[in-house]
């Protein structure tokens, strides 16, 4: 029995979460082994594209049309990186966030399966089964919602649940079309297709669903409060690595397929200049630390989103690059946020923004944390949502649309502003009637949101690098 | 003279239309499930018609039997006047905040470009596109079974049965972990008329569903349709109080949902070796691998529908629930 990596990335959380669910009193071991093994197997995949370009494996021994092919490339290889590096950290922070034993016994389960499911999509090829990935994503991840048992977050996880299936469903009518147009499902058969209505109009409805399950505004109205109520692990994994899940599959279609009109892209950075200033006001009023940061994420994908459409249709050739920059950015970045302010709020025993500088104990590293991935979010060098932010300016300014540089900028400016709040509540002391109590500043639990924060900003370092690699086997008109 | 084939389909089509616009428009939630329910029923004979008789056994089955049966327990829970669901639930008045007139509007214009993209997807459809047919054809000799369907689900396709095997556990386990606080609903009181059908039907049903499964490999059937029926007889056990889960029961539950995954995913990777990649079933055991699974995978989906009706983790018996027992 000799079992490839690519199969090892799938497989080896699968059972980590029967395991885990089987066995829920040792669920947080299994857990914790199941992630880093997964991590071991993206690294020895990884070393296969170094080598080998793109590596592919026909599930079955049938060949694609008919059976489902895995492929990994450089930009699968990127998305799974950091869905594992990241995860397994949020893994660490969990150790201690969870203090229920319900919470501690469903929690490793759900988010096993969540990576399965989100692995499956970085190495699917045939889009009826990122279909089944998306499903897998979607209940998983509503679980992982309501995991925190209040009423808000029950609230939240349906509304969730509502527009996650109502994403999946027309996702799957834009899937059943394409194979009616098509006779096939793989990537290689949307490649070779000739352009025609009928087919824009079904990867038009694909597209639409795939919008909202990663939440671009105005179909974002469910992020807020599922992401805001879920607890902190969670909230760091939805945020950070769910609604990639779609942005990446977008990223494929669009590339495989280019959307065939000029008006379309222009339209697609509109809705995310849209999320940007929405979204932006939105975080300049939220009252608390959670709300903020899961707003922030909503102008996220709206910028991610503008560096999809920066130069327009002839620059979609490029712009993924700065588009997938971006994702993997943010993915680190507010992952690192949401642990920070959880973190946060267990020790002040709320978050409320307004009343963080009156907080008799200060949780100083965490903090320090926030601020830390909020460098990188906002996009000041050398964080890697500099070089992310930087090249959706670069490529905006080479084709002369200064719009998409006016909106990010202000967009920036917003985030600054947002962020401030936040900062200030952390810095004045003055407002603490009473001596601010005992407490050391740090904890062991804040190990794991720094790491990331600090990763955040380092990866910036190595942007030159990270570009290179996600370019790796992606060559666009060749068959994949 | 017309085919009265083509009066049947119009018939059918009509009446499908006509039942989903009832559906949606009346008020009464009751009368909106049963409509639903018979929705699925003409839905299934639509299939048929469309000689899809795979699919129709699937939307009898799970789209109209079990998804019925969920929908009237919630409904059942919903109406169940008292309990910590708050007070305005429990007189019957769910507080409803008006929707706003420019969300109505956004939601209009967004449900009419939807509809305006399946209009132009379907007008310039091919009629009876390439599709897999002629693969199949060719590969069919070599999958260890007879029936196309069959061959597509669990050996070319296996990989996407396998996440559709795992959605249903993701499923089970996201609902386990709602916490519900203590309030349940008692169940209904059954009469003695429906112990005795239950008693009639529980083996009809048994026989039913395992040859759905066992017909799978040669004819129309399969895991889903089987589990689904089987499914029927762990509601009607719930539902007659012939089985009351108990938290002791828990570990074999869990094993139970984990069951078809656990083996349908360590076949795909115990065959590999020897050139063969995953899912790679040895022709001359692919028959036997693939009934395995399939056999396996119905127990799974079985316990798993059924454990869904329940709708929650077994927690300790209370006192209440116990005397509503006796």
């Amino acid at each position: 029995m000799t079992i490839d990596a690519m199969t090892l990335t799938l497989f080896l959380p699968l059972f980590g979460a029967m395991a885990a669910f089987v066995f829920p009193r040792v669920a947080t071991g299994i857990g914790l082994v199941t992630v880093v093994a997964t991590c071991g197997a993206v690294w020895l995949l990884a070393l296969e594209v170094l080598k080998a370009g793109a590596v592919v494996t026909p599930l079955g021994g049938w060949e694609a049309p008919l059976g489902i092919a895995l492929r990994a490339d450089g930009l699968s290889l990127a998305m799974l990186a950091m869905t594992s590096g990241v995860g397994l950290l949020v893994s660490l922070g969990a150790l201690d966030a969870l203090r229920d034993l319900r919470q501690r016994q469903y929690f490793w389960p759900l988010w096993l399966l969540l990576l399965t499911g989100m692995n499956g999509v970085y190495l699917g090829t045939d889009i009826f089964n990122l279909y089944v990935m998306i499903e897998v994503i979607a209940l998983a991840a509503v679980g992982l919602t309501v995991l925190s048992g209040t009423k808000e977050a029950l609230r939240a996880g349906l509304e969730y649940m509502y527009a996650s299936i109502l994403g999946a469903l027309l996702f799957l009518m834009g899937v059943g079309f394409v194979y009616l147009h098509l006779g096939r499902l793989d990537f290689a058969g949307l490649l070779e297709a000739e352009p025609s209505g009928a087919l824009s109009a079904a990867l038009a409805l694909m597209l639409v669903g795939l919008l909202l399950k990663t939440a671009l505004f105005p179909l974002h109205f469910w992020l807020p409060a599922a992401h805001a109520n879920a607890t902190a692990p969670a909230s760091a994994l939805l945020s950070g690595l769910v609604v990639k899940a779609a942005l990446y599959i977008f990223l494929r279609l669009t590339t495989y397929v280019p959307l065939p009109d000029e008006i379309l892209v222009a339209l697609i950075g509109a809705l995310g200049a849209g999320a940007v200033l929405w979204g932006g006001v939105q975080a300049l009023r939220a009252e608390r630390l959670k709300l903020l940061v899961a707003w922030s994420t909503v102008v996220q994908i709206g910028l991610i989103f503008i560096a999809f459409a920066r130069a327009g249709q002839v620059g979609l050739t490029e712009s993924w690059k700065a588009a997938a920059l971006l994702i993997l950015a943010h993915g680190v970045a507010k992952a690192a946020m949401f642990l920070a302010a959880g973190r946060i709020k267990d020790e002040v025993g709320h978050d409320i923004i307004r009343d963080l500088d009156r907080a008799e104990v200060r949780p100083t590293l965490a903090q320090f944390t926030f601020a830390l991935a909020a460098i990188s979010i906002i996009g000041l060098p050398p964080s890697l949502g500099f070089i992310g932010k930087w090249s959706l300016m670069e490529g905006a300014m080479a084709a002369g649309y200064w719009h998409w540089v006016a909106i990010t900028m202000i967009g920036t400016l917003l985030s600054v502003a947002y962020f401030s709040r936040v900062f200030a509540g952390f810095l004045r002391f003055d407002r603490v009637r009473g001596p601010v109590g005992e407490h050391q500043g740090w904890a062991l639990a804040d190990v794991a949101p720094l790491t990331l924060a600090i990763a955040s900003i380092s990866l910036g370092l190595m942007a030159a690098p990270i570009l290179s690699f996600i370019e790796l086997g992606y060559a666009l008109g060749v068959t994949p | 003279m017309t085919d009265p084939f083509l009066i049947l389909d119009l018939l059918l089509a009509g009446a499908v239309i006509a039942l989903a616009v009832a559906t949606l428009t009346v008020r009464d939630l009751f009368a909106a499930i049963v409509l639903f329910i018979v929705l699925g029923l003409l839905s299934a004979l639509a299939w048929v018609r469309l000689s899809a008789p795979d699919v129709a056994l699937a939307e009898a089955a799970i789209g109209t039997g079990v998804t019925g049966a969920l929908l009237l327990k919630t409904l059942h829970h919903l109406r169940y006047v008292a309990g910590t669901l708050g007070e305005q639930t429990a007189h019957g008045v769910t507080p409803v905040t008006p929707v706003p007139m420019s969300v109505i509007w956004a939601n209009a214009a967004f449900c009419g470009l939807i509809t305006l993209g399946l209009a132009i997807a379907f007008l310039d459809a091919p009629l009876g596109g390439p599709g897999f047919d002629a693969l199949v054809a060719d590969a069919i000799p070599a999958s260890g079974v007879d029936h196309g369907v069959t061959a597509v689900l669990l050996n070319f396709r296996s990989y996407d049965t396998l996440m559709e095997v795992v959605v249903l556990l993701a499923a089970v386990i996201a609902v386990w972990q709602i916490e519900r606080g203590l309030s349940e609903a008692p169940s209904p009181d059954l009469s003695v008329i429906w112990q005795g059908f239950a008693r009639l039907t529980l083996p009809a049903i048994v026989v039913v569903g395992t040859y759905l499964l066992w017909k799978g490999s040669e004819a129309p059937g399969g895991a889903f349709q089987g589990g689904a029926v089987l499914a029927a007889v762990g509601i009607l056990l719930l539902l007659s109080r012939l089985y009351v889960p108990r938290p002791a029961h828990r570990a074999l539950a869990r094993w139970g949902f984990v069951l078809g995954t656990g083996v349908f995913a360590g076949v795909a990777l115990l065959v590999t070796g020897g050139g063969r990649v995953t899912f790679e079933y040895p022709p001359e055991h692919a028959k036997t691998l693939i009934l395995l699974i399939e056999g396996l995978v119905t127990v799974s989906i079985a316990v798993t529908l059924a454990a869904l009706f329940h709708g929650r983790e077994p927690v300790a018996v209370r006192a209440k629930e116990a005397r509503h027992d006796a």
